[in-house]
């Protein structure tokens, strides 16, 4: 089993809708699989977060109402963005202009709902946003940043991913770079000969998978190298 | 014997106080190099089972268990503005060279021995320089090298094991608990775990150079990857056993 399977299996084995056969494959890669018993550690504690504070956070009265407000104050802020007159505009777009350019009067609660609930939905975004992309690696020590490139699973391109994960890598390195004056000149020759080990194992894994893009090994050892460059590059920028 | 006079030159007196001064500087430089040094020698009470963390940048850590119920840690800081503070927590120690000297630019090497009791659980990790760690019986052993450095760890009987370098040979001399979990990663190096007999494991090990020796490990209930993967079951796989190498080799060895 992959990563990317087993975390797509995660969810249904706390909504208790896998089998037994599928519990016990999904348990054996957990065991052996730090960034997925991570991944089902954050969800049983959103999971668990959830349980315990349900009925804290209830729905607001008008429900309906409520996230037709947020919708038309959100498309409200949008709104310099389609007045530009724009010759030979359609006619359906300029009466949407001009539903949009209605005032809008909320009462204090109905304010305050909207508030409440524009709050609520940003900060569990934001939290289950956090929790995904940093989980902790609490044997490791280090924070994993990186999501597992999936290769064969749905026709995933590889390059789009790895280009992905290149940005983040991009940021970590500026860091460095900045802060890599203030090293000595045997910890930069140590990071730089360091960096250049990573790089070779994330190119002859590349090299691997393009002779052949289903190679299981080539894909975990992609997947280590540059989770072990992300690390080594932000360990470093701490210096 | 004969003694031959010294050559014209040094006869003259300026000849001699040049020696002499020359002398004397490559003394005294000397004794500064010495005296820049820190040394921090420290003890700590604690109890038998005590979690003892060491955030190090650069240099050599030490760990060894002795028969005290105390932690006794003795350093040496290359720079003379190194700062080190550490702090005693309800569980046991913690040294973060890190985060004392955070701001202060580069504070050179650090070098720790650590003698803590048997049972101690152990938390090691430095961005450069070996670590070494020796009979101990704890709960876990994590030792982390961001970058270069050895890693040994023997004699060692804990539930959880890590040890992790990019360049550097990790070699582990110990036990597999049952249901511990064993994890071992280099980037290039050769790993080397060295372990009794009649160890019970469940083994995924990956090395692209394909540079797999499983020794008397091996059975042929293990699958392979082409060589560069081994999974497979040793007994009844009590315990789980992760081995990783871009570049270099893994080696199990009979205890």
């Amino acid at each position: 089993m992959n990563c990317e399977k087993c975390q797509e299996l995660i969810s249904d084995l706390f909504d208790g809708a896998l089998s037994r056969e599928d519990e016990l494959t999904l348990s054996t890669h957990i065991e052996e699989c730090l960034a997925c018993a991570d991944v089902r550690s954050d969800l049983e504690s959103i999971v668990g977060f959830c349980r315990a504070h349900r009925g804290e956070y209830s729905a607001p009265p008008n429900e309906k109402a409520v996230w037709l407000r947020i919708r038309n104050i959100i498309e409200a802020e949008a709104q310099p963005l389609v007045t530009i007159p724009v010759p030979g505009q359609p006619t359906r777009k300029r009466s949407w202009v001009e539903w949009m350019g209605r005032s809008w009067e909320l009462s204090l609660p109905q304010l305050a709902a909207s508030v409440a609930a524009i709050v609520l939905v940003v900060s569990l975004a934001t939290a289950v946003g956090l929790r995904r992309w940093q989980s902790v690696d609490s044997l490791t020590g280090s924070t994993t940043t990186t999501p597992p490139i999936d290769i064969t699973a749905r026709g995933t391109n590889v390059r789009d991913r790895i280009w992905q994960q290149q940005q983040v890598i991009n940021y970590w390195n500026q860091r460095v770079e900045s802060n890599k004056v203030r090293w000595n000149p045997q910890m930069r020759e140590t990071f730089d000969r360091n960096l250049k080990v990573i790089d070779q194992a994330v190119n002859d894994s590349l090299n691997d998978l393009g002779q052949n893009p289903h190679d299981e090994v080539s894909e975990e050892m992609l997947n280590a190298a540059l989770n072990e460059k992300l690390s080594l590059l932000k360990e470093f920028a701490d210096l | 014997m004969s003694i031959r006079p010294l050559p014209a030159r040094f006869r003259s007196s300026r000849a001699r106080i040049f020696l002499i001064v020359t002398l004397a500087s490559l003394c005294f430089s000397g004794a500064l190099s010495v005296r820049a040094q820190q040394h921090v020698n420290k003890r700590y009470p604690a109890g038998k089972n005590v979690r003892v963390e060491l955030k190090n940048i650069s240099g050599t850590i030490t760990v060894e268990s002795w028969n005290r119920d105390e932690i006794k840690l003795s350093a040496t800081l290359e720079s003379p503005t190194a700062n080190l503070s550490p702090r005693q927590t309800g569980e046991g120690l913690v040294i973060d060279v890190m985060g004392d000297n955070r701001g202060r630019g580069d504070v050179g090497d650090a070098n720790f021995k650590l003698q803590v009791p048997v049972n101690s659980t152990v938390d090691l990790e430095t961005r450069r320089g070996d670590i070494t760690v020796t009979n101990i019986r704890g709960g876990s052993v994590r030792a982390h090298v961001s970058s270069e450095g050895d890693i040994t760890l023997s004699g060692i009987s804990a539930s959880q094991v890590f040890a992790q370098n990019t360049i550097g040979n990790i070699f582990f001399d110990g036990e597999l608990s049952r249901g511990g979990s064993y994890q071992f990663q280099s980037g290039q190096g050769d790993i080397t775990i060295r372990i009794p007999a009649d160890s019970a494991f469940r083994l995924v090990a990956a090395s692209p150079t394909r540079k797999i020796a499983l020794g008397q490990f091996w059975n042929d209930r293990f699958r392979s990857l082409d060589g560069r993967k081994y999974e497979g079951d040793v007994g009844d796989s009590r315990a789980s056993v992760t081995v990783t190498n871009f570049r270099g080799s893994i080696t199990f060895l009979r205890r």
